[in-house]
Parts: structure tokens; C-alpha cells; sequence
């Protein structure tokens, strides 16, 4: 296995092997070792001497099923610390068929306005050639694919970002190609999008022709876990084709969320939206059997997934509007804006995908501005402009391109719902306090997906403490994290955890799988352990970049406004949330 | 007698009970009840067999999960807010942890072996 480094500062680039401290590592542990190990933690996000990092996970580009994940990490210009951001795109797998387990950009141009792209090919290991990008910059993203697939090929995989990274912004996302060759797979959170536009980087292309696979050190065992993942899929109601997520993607969550009064509505001011089911996976799904005229299943992200959890809107005359729109998207745009007009709610997705901004981040400073009196709630025409505006860069754009944060700041708003800069995700931490603890202390700000629920296991490392009480909450939100960032790592798409938790050998197929590629042994406690050290590492580098616990509180305005149906706040005490990281 | 009205939410493939056959995204419909009136005379009022629901709110608070359904016998008031999804529908445990329950569930998924960390209870559902 390879370490590609590529320096921008002259456009060189070095092929190495794999050193043996980063061996065992991939995925999130590496992108987060490797940025620990070599950017300065108080680095301007966007100077020369921040990195970007991209690895795909372990079992990334073998046979293992929903696994074609990417990591995408470096230091935030959005937090102020260490990020990690993941896509499934075939971009993963191609990186790691081509052994490459860590491709890393470094150094700055001088030029500033000229932009490259990469070509990465195989040639006995990895080449990389350089070429003029700068004619492909500030137009919608679905226009310059095109042009590349036809320059390169149609097998290559294509990475990119937008407009919004070129102007800098701190809500810009990394863009990958999905199934159908649209930009739309996003490692989107962070403004890591900004780190790749700052190195002058505006494509990575690869072309896996020739290249060898990935090296699995016992096959026997591969193929094992490999049976009990994929017999875990395709069994469980949620992940199994045509359940729940194949039928309604992750926005079957909105009535959900909605009736447990847990939907943030019009910038967290209501847990309850009452047009919500007017945007969630059903209606979609019935929209779109009734436009299509037959009932339309999801899609695969990327290749080899079974669970196919991508949907597609279609306006009223068949065609296209947006493809994937998520639960998150859904909710940031939609409910928490007052946006129910699923249409317009589609083309502000699709917009995101255009100028490479993260949906999330975009509809919570959407918010934001709306309760500023910028736009009315609702107004899903006027939002569809903001975006525009973003898209174009003018001065109210770039506003709202720094995200959520600034954009409070700019307007003196005090309902501002971020932590440690990062905005809070479709989930009411006043309605669920479960989610409010890894909100709080996550290493990569308010995250949704930084603290899944993986194996019953992980109740043993809890003890005896009771999870409903504080304490508890603690607890489980620190083995979430742990486990979660070991899935991280491994290359799976973190939806594999709804089987493995309910199935067993599901779980037991995922160490095998791993310990296949590696020719480990690790087992079930050897998942928290690894997780606990990536959580270690990214937390000293956020203490050294001046994040401390400090910041792992919610927003004030959570311990202090009741939020309506169930009209309660906050109430995890502080030393619960100190309690998470304090016994890691 | 008094009857109570209750404000039903019908979800998915359920939104067929609220009154028009076709309909699948969701529905809603007040239902008049007698005072002193259970979840499981909603159900029956309603036509829907108790194992076509899954997840479950009463007034925002969950009541049921696929397999698990301790809520049969609790009273409903006038007003209240009564939710049925669908069992395609799902609702990962770190997205409900520490979500407020009625008591007959809280004590429910206590007394399950795990805390309540699945999705599904039922015997028809995957469950090692
Ligand atoms: S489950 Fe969904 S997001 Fe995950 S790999 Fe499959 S299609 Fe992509």
C-alpha cells in the first residue's frame, strides 16, 4: 500500500510505501493521524501549511459490501480543528484499488487564481500528472463533469469542489461523483471543500485501469465476514432491498422526528413542523410514482452497496430535480427554514450540489438570516436566490458562505444553533438529550453521524450505570463515538450499523472482514479500543489548536428556551458532558 | 355518554385507515371516541390491525415499537395526539435516546434485554 503526497507549492509528488506506524490505520484513523502528526495545529485552515487528506477505509474497493467509503480530513476552517468528512462514491474504491491508502495535498501555489486538477493513473504504482483546471472554475458543477469524463474517459472516477471552495467559504464541501456520474456525494461538513480549492486543487481524477485490488492477507476469512455482512443486509427491515431505506431513503425520518416533537422548525424555535409530512420519504416516494407513473426504488451511492438508500426527486413533467435529497438536507432546507414546497426544497438541494456547498450548513444559516428579517420563513423563491447568491459570490453570499456562526454574528442573532462552529443537525437536542451529549463533545462539532449505535456490546463497557440517568447518557455517547470511529475506518457505509446492531453475526462479519484484509486478529473490544485512540488523537489536537472542553456545551439558548411541543430544555449537567472525554 | 375527539396521524401505507383507501403518504383524521376510551378502541375504530403499526407516538411521546407494543390499554383524553407509522419506518436508537416515553413503554423496553437498544422486538423480525 501507498503514500501518495503531492505538493502544490511546485507541483511535485512523492510515492511511498505505507510507513509501519500507519499500517494498521485507514479511514478516519489515518486522515486524523496523519493531520495530527504534520499540520501545525494553530495553521491557518487555508495556508500552505494545512493539509488534505483522503483515505479510503480497510475493506474499501474489495468485495465487502456497502463499503465504498472515502475520508476526507484536515484542519477546519470552519471549527478551528481537526476534521474528518466521509462520501461512498466509486472515487474511494478506485483510490484503494490502486493501493493507495493515503493521498495527501500539501503546500500552496503561488498563483492564486489559476487552479489544477490531478490525473491519477497506474503505471507499475501510482502516477499523478498535473493540468490546467482554471477554465473549468466558477460554473455549476454538473457543467464541468461532463467536459472532464469526456477528456478522461468514462471509467474514471471524479472528485471535485465548487464554487463555494473557491471563494473560500467555510461551508464548502468536497464533491464526488456517484453511480450515475453526478456530482453529488458529498464529504460535506467542515469546509474541507476550501482546504482543496486553498492548495489551487480543483480536480482529483483516477483512472484505475491496470491497477491490482487490494491485498487481502487471508481470503478465507475475507469471504466469511464478507457472507455474514452482506446475509445481515439483506435480511434486516431497514437495510434489506425494498425496506425501509431502498423504499424511503433516510427521510423517512422526518415524520418521525416531527411527531417525537424533535424536528427542528424555523431556526430551532418549534421541535414540531406541521407541513413536515409534505417533505418526508414518503411523500417522495409518492410524488415520484405518481410523476414516473411506477413505483421508484433508490439507488446506490457507489458501487457494491446493497442496502441502496439514494433517492431521486422528479419535478411534475418526469425530469430530474436533485438526487440525493437526505433526511439532513431534507430538514436544514425544508422544515427548519419553513420550506414545504418539496419542488423548490429539491432545487435548493440540487443548488447545494451545484456550487458545492453542504446542505446542512446551508439551511441552518439559511435560518438563521430568515429570523435576522434577510427573507421571510417559507420563502422557499427568495432562499432558492440566497443561494444563488452564495453560488455567485457577492457580498451578502460570502456572508452566508461562512456558515451558520458568522452569519449570526453579522446579523446580532442570539438564536444561533452551532457548537464549537459547527450547526446542529436534524435532531432536537431538547427533544433527544442522547444526541445533545455527542453533539457537545464531538471532535468535529455538532455531528449527526459521530456517534452511531453499533453492538449491544458496547452496553458491557458501560457497567452498571443506568443509561437513562446522566451518567449513563455519558457513557454511551463515549462508546458511540469509539465504535462509530472505528466504522469510520473500516470503509463501511455507517447504515451497515442498523443490521449489525440487531444482528450479530452481522458484527462478528465485520471484524472478519477486517482481520481478512489485515491479517489481524482483533475482536470485538479491539473496535472501542481502536476507536478510543482516533477520539484520543483528535482531541489532543483540537486541545493544541485551543478548543478545549470548554467548548462542549450546546448553544445557551438550549439550557434556556423551552422548546415547544414537549416545552423542555437542555438539562444534561455540565459535568455529565465533561464526564464523556475525562474517562475516554 | 361524552364522547372525546382524538387527532389521529396516519403514516405510509397506514394513511389508508384515515378515511380514503388510496391514499400513502399520510392522513389525518379526528376520531370520536366514548370518555374512557383505549389505544386499542382507536385501533379498532380505525380498522387497522395492532400488528400493522410500528412506531408509535401519544402526544409526542413514544408508545410502541415494531414488536413492543405496551400501549394497548392506555387511556386516551380529549385532544390528544395519536401517531401510527408504518413498519418500513425506522427510528435508530441514537436519534431517540432520551426521548420522552409514556410510562408503560419506559418500563417496557426496561425490562427488554438491552435497553431498548433495537429496532424490533417481534419474533418476525431479525433479532439473533
Ligand atoms: S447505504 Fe446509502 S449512503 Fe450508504 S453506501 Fe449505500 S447508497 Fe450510499
Amino acid at each position: 500500500m501507498y503514500l501518495v503526497r503531492v505538493n502544490m507549492t511546485n507541483r511535485t509528488y512523492q510515492v511511498t510505501e505505507v510507513p509501519e506506524k500507519y499500517k494498521y490505520l485507514a479511514g478516519r484513523a489515518l486522515t486524523s493521524n496523519i493531520v495530527a502528526d504534520e499540520v501545525p495545529p494553530l495553521a491557518h485552515p487555508l495556508g500552505p501549511n494545512n493539509k488534505l487528506i483522503f483515505s479510503p477505509g480497510f475493506v474499501t474497493g474489495t468485495s465487502a459490501p456497502t463499503a465504498a467509503r472515502i475520508s476526507v480530513g484536515g484542519k477546519s476552517p470552519l471549527t478551528g480543528g481537526i476534521k474528518e468528512a466521509n462520501a461512498g462514491t466509486s472515487w474511494g474504491a478506485d483510490l484503494a484499488v490502486m493501493q493507495i491508502r493515503g493521498l495527501i495535498i500539501e503546500g500552496q501555489p503561488e498563483e492564486k487564481d489559476k487552479f489544477w486538477g490531478l490525473h491519477i493513473t497506474w503505471d507499475g504504482k501510482p502516477k499523478v500528472e498535473f493540468f490546467d483546471a482554471t477554465a473549468y472554475t466558477k460554473q455549476p458543477l454538473s457543467k464541468v463533469y461532463p467536459p472532464i469524463y469526456e477528456k478522461f474517459g468514462e471509467r474514471v472516477s471524479v472528485c471535485s469542489v465548487g464554487a463555494a471552495a473557491e471563494y473560500g467559504y467555510c461551508n464548502s464541501g468536497v464533491c464526488f461523483n456517484d453511480q450515475s456520474k453526478r456530482p453529488s456525494r458529498y464529504a460535506g461538513r467542515g469546509g474541507l471543500g476550501a482546504v482543496m480549492a486553498s492548495k489551487g486543487v480543483k480536480f482529483i481524477v483516477l483512472d484505475r485501469q491496470g491497477a491490482p485490488g487490494v491485498e487481502i492477507a487471508d481470503k478465507a476469512l475475507f469471504e466469511e465476514g464478507r457472507k455474514k455482512m452482506i446475509d445481515a443486509l439483506r435480511t434486516h427491515a431497514i437495510t434489506k432491498p425494498k425496506g425501509g431505506l431502498n423504499s424511503y431513503g433516510t427521510a423517512i425520518l422526518i415524520n418521525i422526528m416531527n411527531e417525537a416533537g424533535g424536528l427542528p422548525t424555523k431556526n430551532f424555535s418549534s421541535g414540531r413542523f406541521e407541513e413536515a409530512p409534505k417533505i418526508a420519504g414518503e411523500a417522495i416516494f409518492e410524488t415520484n410514482k405518481v410523476r414516473k407513473g411506477k413505483e421508484i426504488f433508490n439507488h446506490a451511492c457507489s458501487p457494491g452497496c446493497i442496502i441502496q438508500c439514494s433517492n431521486t426527486v422528479y419535478a411534475e413533467d418526469g425530469s430530474e430535480i436533485t438526487s440525493c435529497l437526505e433526511y439532513e438536507s431534507a430538514w436544514s432546507l425544508g422544515a427548519n427554514c419553513g420550506i414545504s414546497n418539496l419542488d423548490d426544497l429539491a432545487m435548493l438541494n440540487h443548488l447545494c450540489n451545484e456550487y458545492g456547498l453542504d446542505t446542512i450548513e446551508t439551511g441552518t444559516t439559511l435560518a438563521v438570516a430568515m429570523e435576522a428579517g434577510v427573507i421571510p420563513f417559507g420563502d422557499s423563491k427568495a432562499a432558492i436566490n440566497l443561494v444563488h447568491e452564495m453560488g455567485k459570490g457577492t457580498p451578502l453570499g460570502r456572508i452566508l458562505g461562512s456558515g451558520t456562526e458568522t452569519t449570526g454574528r453579522v446579523y446580532g442573532i442570539t438564536r444561533v444553533p452551532t457548537v464549537k462552529g459547527q450547526s446542529i443537525p436534524a435532531y432536537e437536542p431538547r427533544a433527544v438529550k442522547g444526541i445533545g451529549i455527542t453533539y457537545a463533545t464531538s471532535t468535529m462539532g455538532a455531528d449527526h453521524t459521530a456517534g452511531y449505535t453499533i453492538a449491544p456490546e458496547i452496553l458491557g463497557v458501560m457497567g452498571k450505570v443506568d443509561p437513562l440517568s446522566p451518567e449513563g447518557k455519558a457513557a454511551l455517547s463515549r462508546a458511540f463515538q469509539a465504535t462509530t470511529a472505528f466504522i469510520d475506518s473500516s470503509g463501511h457505509c455507517l447504515f451497515i450499523a442498523f443490521a449489525i446492531l440487531d444482528i450479530a453475526s452481522g458484527y462478528q462479519g465485520m471484524i472478519e472482514e477486517i482481520n481478512g484484509v489485515l491479517g489481524t486478529n482483533w475482536t470485538a473490544d479491539d473496535v472501542v479500543k481502536f476507536g478510543a485512540e482516533v477520539l484520543k488523537v483528535e482531541r489532543k489536537f483540537n486541545e493544541a489548536a485551543g478548543i478545549t472542553k470548554a467548548a462542549d456545551r450546546l448553544p445557551e439558548f438550549m439550557k434556556q428556551e423551552p422548546l415547544p411541543p414537549h416545552n423542555t430544555v437542555f438539562d444534561v449537567p455540565d459535568e455529565a458532558l465533561d464526564a464523556v472525554y475525562a474517562e475516554l | 355518554m361524552n364522547t372525546i375527539t382524538v387527532d389521529t396521524w396516519l403514516y405510509g401505507e397506514l394513511a389508508r385507515f384515515g378515511g380514503n383507501p388510496e391514499e400513502r403518504i399520510f392522513a389525518n383524521r379526528k376520531v370520536s371516541l366514548p370518555e374512557g376510551s383505549r389505544l386499542q378502541d382507536l385501533l379498532n375504530i380505525l380498522g387497522m390491525r395492532t400488528e400493522e403499526r410500528g412506531i408509535t407516538f401519544i402526544n409526542g411521546q413514544l408508545s410502541a415499537m415494531p414488536g413492543l407494543q405496551p400501549d394497548l390499554d392506555h387511556p386516551l383524553h380529549d385532544g390528544d395526539r395519536v401517531a401510527f407509522f408504518h413498519l418500513r419506518s425506522m427510528w435508530p436508537f441514537q436519534y431517540r435516546h432520551g426521548v420522552t416515553m409514556i410510562q408503560e413503554m419506559q418500563k417496557a423496553i426496561i425490562e427488554t434485554d438491552q435497553m431498548g437498544l433495537h429496532h424490533a422486538y417481534s419474533k418476525d423480525q431479525p433479532k439473533e
